[in-house]
């Protein structure tokens, strides 16, 4: 599943803490068009969970939560909707 | 969702981190908050203080600075950030500031105004306050 979503924005918050991944992921949502594919990237363990929780709670669609292991970074794929 | 009012009177470093990563996250997702920052809650934004790092931190404060894979924005800069995404106000009180004989210059970029405790409350009377 994961392999076929190509984003549209990719979002490098890796190294950076709560709420730093989820405050660079809204300042690109806010800008994008409705259908625009978005990817965050994120070492923050707790931003794995949260970023979900804000997707559903803005009314976005999470697409996918790949865990890279070995790189030790978590890729949030989400569509923004209308 | 009417908003929040949250009142900073401590100028814990881990109740300022706090603070601003609710605060920030609520008005990024368009919800308003109004923050009011008092007592050692104010003093905690003076240059000085934030330049020297010169605040009370505990070991969680002290565990998230000192971990090299940890990037984490001090409470100034997430509520300065937050300022562009989103509807929130951050308020200095007169009383701390007249204690101290200061000015709005003498605290970090991200004061909206000096408010006196009855300009607070007609901003809170509609919101959820919080007392930190």
């Amino acid at each position: 599943m994961s392999e076929a979503i190509q984003p549209d924005v990719t979002i490098d918050s890796r190294g950076a803490t709560c709420p730093g991944p989820l405050m660079d992921l809204i300042g690109k949502v806010k800008k994008a068009d409705a259908g625009t594919v978005l990817e965050l990237r994120t070492t923050d363990s707790s931003s794995s969970h949260d970023v979900p929780e804000w997707v559903e709670k803005a009314g976005h669609e999470l697409l996918d939560v790949v865990e890279h292991d070995e790189e030790g970074y978590w890729s949030i794929y989400i569509e923004k909707t209308e | 969702m009417p908003g929040y009012a949250i009142v900073l009177a401590s100028g814990k470093f881990e109740r300022l981190q706090a603070v601003a990563n609710i605060a920030s996250i609520a008005a990024a997702s368009e919800i308003p908050v109004d923050v009011f920052a008092t007592m050692d809650g104010l003093e905690a934004f003076d240059r000085d203080v934030v330049a020297g790092m010169d605040f009370e931190i505990g070991p969680v404060g002290r565990a998230m600075l000192e971990a090299e894979h940890m990037d984490m924005a001090l409470f100034s800069e997430n509520l300065a950030r937050a300022k562009e995404l989103g509807p929130i106000s951050v308020y200095a009180c007169e009383l701390s500031m007249d204690a101290l004989g200061k000015a709005l210059e003498d605290y970090e970029d991200v004061f909206d105004d000096v408010l006196g405790v009855s300009g607070f409350l007609t901003r809170a009377e509609d919101k959820q306050v919080m007392f930190v």
